[in-house]
C-alpha cells in the first residue's frame, strides 16, 4: 500500500512536471535543411542542433574539440586522416551511427550531383573510406590544412543515408534524421522550426558545461521578421533568446528587468566594401589606400551601431587563426589629411565640383550594395566620408534576390559585403583565389604569386608554414588596399534571465551553437 | 438562387484570368530572377543561365503565361523555390490561420459597428453621437499598421496582457484565442469605422420611412421599432459594405499577420513576394483573388436574401 502510495505520487509529480521548452526568436528562415544544399546562417543554427560534425570548434574559435569522432590522427604526408568514431553515437530514430555514415556523409558532399556550393570546404577529396565500423580514413589528393575546422561546420554534418533516400527531394524539408543534442519535430517554412530533445545524446565536446542530453525538452525557432517585434518579445518574456536584436535596443535590453544581454569577446562576420581592382576609377592603389583612409570606422563604430562592434582594419579579425601580427602597426586607419595628400600626390587633382580626376576619369565609383538598413547607413556614412577626400561615390542598393546576380557581373567598381570564417585562411581561400573572380573574388584579384601562397597555405603540414603563407597573403592584400574593411560583427544575444547565461559561439554566426548551454535555472 | 450564383460563377472566370494574367505581369515585371534564388549565391553565370533555361524563363512572357496557366487548371500551383514545398501544401497551411483571423474580427467588430452606429442614429447630434463619429473617423483614418504597434506597445508591453507573437494554437484552443486576439482588434479596429457610419446614415433614412411611422403610431417600443422596423431595413447596404470591407481586410491582414508574425496567407505573400519565390507568390494571389470574388458571391446572395427584389 505504502509502494502504491509513493508510485502514485511519483506519477503525479512527474505527469504535472513542466516540460523545459524555450522559444528563440531570430529574423529569416532557411531554404532548407539540407546540409549540403544551403548556405545559409539560418539552416547552421538549426543543423548545429540537430546533427554532428566529425569534429568540433570551441568557443575560442581556434581549438578543435572532438564530434563524433573521439581522436584522429594526420599522416606525416598531411594527405590521410584518421578518424576513430565514438561507439555510443545515435541518430534521433535510435539507429547506431558507424563510419558507413561518414563515408556517405563526406560523398555526397563532394559529389558533383549534389551541386552543393561549398563542396570545396571539404578539400580535395581522393577517397573517404571506413576501415571497420568505427574508423574511417579519409584521404586527399593534397594537404588541406584548414580540413578540420572546415569539418566543423554545419555542411560536414553526419546524415542518415536511408533517411535521405526515403525522403528524397524532401530531404531537410519535410524531416531530417541527425545524431544532435535535438531532433526535427516539424517545419513550417517562414514561421517556425520545432526541435525536440535527443534524449541519448551524451557525446558533447569537453568545451560544453553539459556534454549532454540537452537540458531544454523543445525548442521553437520562431520566425519574426520586424525587430521591434523581436526586441518586445524578449523584454516582454515571450521569447527566452535572440541573437537578432537590433543595436540601438541594446541599451533598452539591458536595462530591462528580466533580460541578460550577453556578447562575445571574439567577432568573426566582418563588413567590407570591396574594389574592382582592374576599374579606372579605383585601379590605382594610391586612390585605393586614400579611401581607406577617409573613412573613420571607429565614429562609424559609435554612431551607427552604438559601440557595439568592432571598427575593423583588418580583413579578417585579428583574433583570427594565421593573423599576421606583424600588420597590427601597418594597419590603414582615419587620416583624412594624408588620404588627401596620397590623391594630390597621385596627381588626383581636385575639380570645381569638388570630385578629383585625372587623365579624363573622375572619381566617381559605382558600389553596389544590399539593400536595407544595415547597408543603407553604412554605404550612406562611407559616401560622406569619402566625398571630403573628393571622391563621389555612386550607390546603387538591390534585393537580396537581385544582388547576388549582380555582384557577379563586372558592372561595379565596389561593392559591400559580410561573411562569417572560422580562420584567415578560410576567408583566404574564398575571397582570392583567381579561380574564384568574378564571384566571390569580386576584385578581380588574379595573382599568382597569391595562388601559390594559398596553395602552400592550405597543403602546409605545419601550423607554422600555414600560417606564414597566409600571413604572406595578408600582407599582400592589405599592402594593396583591395578592400576598405568596415567592422568585425560580435556575437550579441539577448536571454532572458530565468535562463543560464548561455556562451555566445562564433562559428558561421550560430551564436546558440549545439543548445547544450540552454539551461532554465535551477 | 442557383441560376444566380451559377451566373456569378461564370461571370468570376474572366476575372480570375485577368488577375492572373496581372499577377503574373506583375511579378515578372519586378526585380528579381528566381534562376538566381534557386541557384544559391556562389552560383557562377553559367549555372544561372542553364536554371533559366530550364524552367523556361528565356521563353516569351506569353509563352511562360499559357505555360503556367495550363499548370494552373491541372491544379498543379507548382513548388516553391525556397522550401521546395508544394504550393498547394503552403497555402493550404496558411488558409487556416487566415480564415481564423478573419473570423475572429469580424465576430466582434461588425456586432460592435452595427450597434454603434444604431446608437449614434437613435442619439443623432448628442455627445454620443458625436463620440462615435470621432472613433469611427479614427478608425477609418489610422493606418493599420500603427493601430498594431499601439497594440502591441500597451496591450502587449506595457500591460502585458496578451501576446503577440505567432499562433498559438487553433481558434478553439485557450492559447489560440489568446495569440489572435491583438491581431483580431488591431484588423477589427480599421473595420468598425466604415460599418458604424454606414449604419448611422442608413439606419437614420430608415427611421424617417413611413412604416417606422406606422410603427411608432401603433405603439410599439421604440426599441422594437429601431430594432424590427428600422435596424432591419437598414442593413442592406450595410452588408454591401461589410463585404467590399471584408475583402479589404485581406490587405489589412498582410500587414497584420507580418507585424504579429501570424501564419497566415497575407505574411506568406509578403515572404514570397520579398524573397522572388515566384510560384509561391502567384498562388498566394491566386488564393487572394479567389478570396475576394468569393466573398463577394456571398455578399451578394445575402443581398438577394435580404432583399428579395434584388432576384427580379
Amino acid at each position: 500500500m505504502k509502494r502504491l502510495l509513493m508510485s502514485s505520487a511519483l506519477l503525479l509529480v512527474g505527469g504535472i512536471a513542466q516540460a523545459a521548452e524555450i522559444t528563440i526568436l531570430r529574423e529569416v528562415d532557411s531554404n532548407n535543411y539540407d546540409p549540403h544544399k544551403t548556405t545559409s546562417r539560418a539552416a547552421s543554427e538549426v543543423l548545429f542542433m540537430m546533427g554532428d560534425t566529425l569534429v568540433s570548434l570551441a568557443p575560442d574559435m581556434q581549438t578543435i574539440d572532438t564530434g563524433v569522432a573521439e581522436s584522429w590522427s594526420v599522416s606525416e604526408d598531411g594527405t590521410t586522416y584518421t578518424f576513430n568514431l565514438r561507439q555510443d553515437v545515435q541518430f534521433c530514430d535510435g539507429k547506431p551511427m558507424t563510419a558507413a555514415d561518414v563515408v556517405y556523409s563526406i560523398n555526397r558532399w563532394v559529389d558533383p550531383e549534389t551541386k552543393s556550393p561549398v563542396a570545396w570546404r571539404a578539400g580535395e577529396v581522393d577517397s573517404v573510406t571506413a576501415l571497420d565500423d568505427y574508423t574511417v580514413e579519409y584521404k586527399l589528393t593534397a594537404p588541406f590544412s584548414e580540413l578540420l575546422y572546415q569539418l566543423t561546420q554545419s555542411f560536414g554534418t553526419i546524415i542518415d543515408q536511408a533517411n535521405v533516400e526515403a525522403l528524397g527531394d524532401d530531404f531537410g524539408v519535410t524531416g531530417f534524421n541527425g545524431t544532435g543534442p535535438f531532433c526535427w519535430e516539424s517545419w513550417a517554412p517562414r514561421d517556425q522550426m520545432v526541435i525536440t530533445r535527443h534524449d541519448e545524446y551524451a557525446w558533447g565536446a569537453g568545451f560544453h558545461a553539459n556534454t549532454g542530453p540537452a537540458s531544454m525538452d523543445r525548442i521553437t525557432w520562431q520566425i519574426v521578421p520586424e525587430e521591434n517585434t523581436r526586441t518586445v518579445g524578449v523584454i516582454t518574456g515571450q521569447t527566452q533568446v535572440t541573437q537578432y536584436v537590433p543595436y540601438i535596443a541594446l541599451e533598452q535590453l539591458k536595462a530591462s528587468p528580466g533580460v541578460e544581454v550577453v556578447q562575445s569577446d571574439l567577432a568573426f562576420w566582418t563588413y567590407y566594401m570591396g574594389f574592382k581592382i582592374d576599374k579606372e576609377t579605383v585601379s590605382d592603389p594610391a586612390v585605393r589606400r586614400a579611401i581607406n583612409l577617409a573613412v573613420d570606422q571607429a565614429a562609424m563604430s559609435e554612431d551607427l551601431f552604438f559601440g557595439v562592434v568592432q571598427p575593423a582594419y583588418s580583413y579578417v579579425s585579428q583574433e583570427a587563426l594565421d593573423w599576421n601580427a606583424g600588420l597590427d602597426d601597418k594597419l590603414l586607419k582615419f587620416d583624412p589629411a594624408q588620404a588627401n595628400a596620397i590623391l594630390d600626390e597621385a596627381g588626383w587633382e581636385m575639380g570645381d565640383d569638388g570630385v578629383r580626376g585625372k587623365d579624363g576619369v573622375r572619381l566617381a565609383p559605382t558600389a553596389y550594395v544590399f539593400a536595407g538598413s544595415t547597408w543603407g547607413k553604412i554605404s550612406e556614412a562611407v559616401q560622406a566620408y569619402l566625398r571630403e577626400i573628393g571622391v563621389d561615390m555612386q550607390i546603387q542598393a538591390f534585393d537580396a534576390t537581385v544582388a547576388w546576380g549582380k555582384l557577379a557581373t563586372q558592372e561595379f567598381d565596389m561593392y559591400g559585403m559580410s561573411f562569417p570564417y572560422v580562420s584567415s585562411g578560410d576567408a583566404l581561400n574564398l575571397y582570392f583565389r583567381s579561380q574564384n573572380a568574378p564571384s566571390p573574388n569580386r576584385m578581380n584579384w588574379i595573382d599568382d604569386k597569391t595562388d601559390a601562397l594559398l596553395l602552400a597555405g592550405a597543403t602546409s603540414v605545419t601550423d607554422e608554414g600555414r600560417a606564414e603563407a597566409y600571413g604572406e597573403v595578408l600582407e599582400m592584400v592589405h599592402d594593396a588596399a583591395v578592400w576598405l574593411p568596415l567592422y568585425h560583427e560580435p556575437m550579441v544575444i539577448a536571454q532572458s534571465t530565468d535562463l543560464e547565461t548561455v556562451v555566445p559561439h562564433n562559428i558561421y554566426g550560430a551564436g546558440l551553437y549545439k543548445g547544450l548551454d540552454l539551461k532554465y535555472k535551477e | 438562387m442557383i441560376d444566380q450564383i451559377l451566373r456569378r460563377l461564370l461571370i468570376s472566370i474572366p476575372v480570375l484570368f485577368g488577375v492572373l494574367f496581372l499577377g503574373f505581369g506583375l511579378l515578372v515585371l519586378v526585380p528579381g530572377d528566381p534562376a538566381i534564388v534557386m541557384a544559391g549565391p556562389t552560383a557562377t553565370p553559367e549555372i544561372v543561365a542553364a536554371i533559366r533555361t530550364e524552367m523556361g524563363l528565356d521563353d516569351p512572357v506569353l509563352v511562360q503565361f499559357g505555360t503556367y496557366l495550363g499548370r494552373v487548371l491541372q491544379g498543379d500551383l507548382g513548388r516553391s523555390l525556397i522550401s521546395n514545398k508544394t504550393v498547394i501544401s503552403e497555402l493550404g497551411a496558411a488558409i487556416g490561420p487566415t480564415a481564423e483571423l478573419m473570423f475572429a474580427c469580424l465576430i466582434w467588430s461588425v456586432p460592435l459597428g452595427i450597434g454603434l452606429g444604431t446608437l449614434a442614429a437613435v442619439s443623432r447630434g448628442s455627445i454620443i453621437d458625436r463620440a462615435i463619429m470621432a472613433i469611427s473617423v479614427a478608425g477609418v483614418s489610422l493606418p493599420i499598421f500603427f493601430i498594431c504597434l499601439m497594440m502591441i506597445q500597451y496591450l502587449g508591453v506595457q500591460w502585458r496582457l496578451l501576446p503577440f507573437i505567432g499562433r498559438g494554437g487553433p481558434l478553439w484552443t485557450l492559447e489560440g484565442i489568446r495569440h489572435i486576439a491583438l491581431p483580431a482588434l488591431s484588423l477589427g479596429a480599421i473595420f468598425i469605422g466604415p460599418v458604424a457610419r454606414m449604419t448611422r446614415s442608413s439606419v437614420l433614412e430608415v427611421l424617417k420611412l413611413d412604416h417606422v411611422r406606422t410603427a411608432r403610431a401603433k405603439g410599439l417600443s421604440e426599441t422594437r421599432v429601431i430594432l424590427r422596423h428600422g435596424l432591419r431595413n437598414a442593413l442592406i447596404p450595410v452588408v454591401t459594405l461589410i463585404g467590399l470591407q471584408v475583402g479589404y481586410l485581406l490587405g489589412g491582414a498582410v500587414v497584420t499577420e507580418s507585424i504579429f508574425s501570424f501564419p497566415g496567407i497575407g505574411r506568406l505573400a509578403v515572404g514570397a513576394i520579398l524573397s522572388s519565390d515566384f510560384p509561391l507568390a502567384q498562388g498566394t494571389i491566386l488564393v487572394l483573388a479567389l478570396g475576394f470574388i468569393l466573398i463577394n458571391m456571398i455578399v451578394d446572395i445575402l443581398y438577394s436574401l435580404l432583399d428579395p427584389r434584388v432576384q427580379t
